[in-house]
């Protein structure tokens, strides 16, 4: 035995796990699912493939504070952000969508994700009320779990995302 | 009866609405408030018979609200519809004198199994 092997290192990343010892795609998966049935619609599948998304993305997303700290990040291309507020709002959409009703819709269904996920993880923990733009930038790549589905054919991805920076190695 | 339906989103409350017609309370007025303090407001202006309202809410939150309306003397059955259950949240909840709180995502079963009794 060494005088450095104290378990200091595995102790102070334990203090801090990242978002993959704490769930797997297949969570975010399913829980995604469950959110698609519901807001978007009973016949509504999300296949798990990745495709390529398109140049003009958007994301939607929920910040997660407490145990975990990050962002529940949904992106997709512009045009499939707007079926899909079209999906939710059914027969009291607009015959021209504007951009509030997309952030509504949009944003609600990263809420609704956002809060399941949130419920998967180790509390207590508050969630913000849902943003959309740019995604937040990966801090840490380790820290990240993120599941790429097709909804009606379009590419979206789900990305459960750490907010803090890797921490410093230990040598 | 009147259902006061609160949410900031104004998509949620659309589902909300959808919701309660598909459950079969489809014979309601619904009125609508886009955070805790319109609630607050439209509780005295309106006198809606249940009180439908998300938690995470800009200007005031439904728990707010809730806590406000306990204050002031109202006794209007209040119900959470919101993205966040924890068995903390439902505490809290119950102790501000909710009756219920639905977990989005939510189905037509879902509000009838808490909605039954509730609404006439």
């Amino acid at each position: 035995m060494t005088a450095q092997d104290t378990g200091e290192r595995r102790r102070t990343s334990d203090a801090r796990p990242v978002i993959t010892d704490l769930m797997d795609e297949g969570t975010i998966l399913a829980v995604a699912e469950e959110a698609w049935v519901s807001l978007v619609g009973e016949e509504e599948v999300l296949v798990p493939l990745a495709g390529e998304l398109p140049a003009d993305v958007v994301s939607s997303w929920v910040d997660v504070v407490g145990p975990w700290t990050g962002s529940v990040v949904l992106t997709t291309g512009q045009a499939t952000a707007e079926a899909l507020s079209r999906a939710l709002l059914r027969e009291a959409a607009p015959e021209v969508l504007e951009p509030e009703d997309v952030e509504d819709a949009f944003g609600e269904i990263a809420n609704v994700v956002g809060g399941s996920v949130k419920a998967a993880l180790p509390g207590p923990s508050g969630l913000s009320l849902p943003q959309v733009g740019h995604a937040p930038l990966v801090r840490n790549p380790v820290d990240v779990c993120r599941v790429d589905v097709l909804w009606r054919g379009e590419p979206l991805t789900i990305s459960v995302q750490g907010a803090l920076p890797p921490l410093p190695a230990s040598h | 009866m009147k259902i006061l339906i609160a949410d900031d989103s104004r998509v949620m409350r659309q589902i909300v609405i959808r919701t309660l017609r598909q459950a079969g309370y489809d014979d309601h007025d619904i009125v609508e408030a886009e955070d805790g303090a319109d609630a607050l407001a439209k509780v005295g202006s309106e006198g809606p018979d249940l009180v439908l309202s998300d938690w995470n809410m800009p200007n005031m939150t439904g728990i707010e609200c809730l806590q406000a309306l306990r204050a002031q003397g109202s006794q209007v059955p209040f119900g959470f519809v919101t993205s966040e259950g924890s068995p903390e949240m439902r505490e809290k909840a119950a102790n501000a004198g909710a009756l219920f709180l639905i977990a989005k995502p939510f189905n037509e079963d879902t509000f009838k199994e808490h909605l039954d009794g509730v609404i006439a």
